[in-house]
């Protein structure tokens, strides 16, 4: 199989298999019980979502499948970021500060490093 | 105005704003595909059929690695699990969706949509939220081909020191922040991210992303456990 075979066949199965893990349970719904102790567990889901996504992120360097390397400038930004995004609410101006400062960081361990 | 369209625009103004993150991500996840190698057509055809684009980077990224292809395929999946979740959770307000609209609905399924829909939407009286949640699909489903066509065009003349992939956590980041109105959540918060700061790094094909969301999950339940004595 050539590479560009090879990653059709990726792109159809991963297709397939993000399709139905994110459609059969809205399909299924009415057909299948649902407990309240299920309930109790999904009421998180979008905060527990959301954080698992933000902190390797605001952490680490990740490349594909390499090693995770902690990211000084990274972290900074966020943290920078966080408090930007407490005080004004606002998603343009984390955006902003986030990328800013970490621009400005790289920077900075440049001329030191 | 029909209620219908009402629904629709109010679905797209939320996502509005995640919008100028989705940029980047999807320049991101072109420009990658034209990094391993591909042509636009690739680009366009993992951006259009997957629709997940964490996964989809990991995915080509890895596959460029020269690893076996179920190792690249099974990091995407288990990456896209968290989808699952999302489903089961958000399935009770799509109850009145009849069967033929429900795969579509799932397609749309992603981050952003799915915290739009479930911190703002369903909160107001004014919007029917089904179609509150098809016009922030669209309109991220749209933004991310054209941005990902635009990464896969310009691509090799974005540098990696721009960082343009740390647009992604920080909208995330902006989406989190008002979500954690009370005690609770930023407990569940707190603990998420401790577990995804060890597990993340820690546990093989990127799996530590799904463990640590149910450890977050786990411990909100806790944290709200039915006292002793106290009847449901």
């Amino acid at each position: 199989m050539t590479p560009t075979m090879q990653f059709w066949l990726l792109i159809v199965v991963l297709a397939l298999g993000t399709w139905s893990m994110r459609s059969w349970p809205i399909i299924l719904h009415g057909r299948v019980p649902r407990p309240a102790w299920l309930e109790r567990l999904l009421k998180h889901v979008p905060v527990a979502a959301l954080t698992a996504l933000v902190v390797p992120g605001a952490l680490y360097l990740h490349q594909g499948s390499g090693a995770y390397s902690f990211a000084p400038a990274r972290t900074v930004a966020a943290v920078v970021a966080l408090a930007v995004a407490w005080r004004t609410r606002n998603v343009l101006a984390t955006l902003a500060a986030g990328m800013g400062v970490l621009w400005a960081a790289q920077w900075a361990l440049t001329i030191i490093g | 105005m029909p209620r219908t369209r009402h629904s629709f625009i109010a679905g797209a103004r939320g996502v509005l704003p995640i919008l100028v993150g989705v940029i980047p991500f999807g320049l991101v996840a072109g420009a990658a595909v034209r990094h391993a190698g591909f042509g636009l057509a690739e680009a366009v055809g993992m951006s259009v059929v997957v629709f997940a684009g964490a996964s989809q980077i990991a995915a080509t990224t890895i596959f460029e690695s020269g690893a076996p292809l179920w190792v690249a395929l099974g990091t995407a999946l288990v990456i896209n699990a968290r989808m699952f979740i999302y489903s089961t959770s958000i399935a009770s307000y799509f109850a009145d969706a009849p069967a033929w609209a429900r795969p579509i609905l799932g397609y749309m399924l992603v981050d952003q949509n799915y915290v739009s829909t479930m911190t703002e939407g369903r909160h107001r009286d004014d919007v029917d939220i089904i179609w509150y949640y098809v016009g922030g699909g669209a309109s991220l489903w749209a933004v991310w081909q054209v941005s990902s066509i635009a990464g896969a065009l310009l691509g090799p003349f974005i540098p990696a020191s721009w960082g343009l992939d740390f647009a992604v956590p920080l909208v995330f980041l902006a989406m989190l922040v008002p979500a954690m109105k009370d005690r609770t959540a930023v407990g569940v918060a707190f603990a998420t991210g401790i577990a995804a700061a060890v597990m993340v790094p820690l546990l093989p094909i990127q799996s530590g992303l799904i463990v640590a969301i149910l450890f977050g999950m786990v411990f909100g339940a806790w944290l709200e456990r039915p006292k002793a004595g106290e009847s449901q």
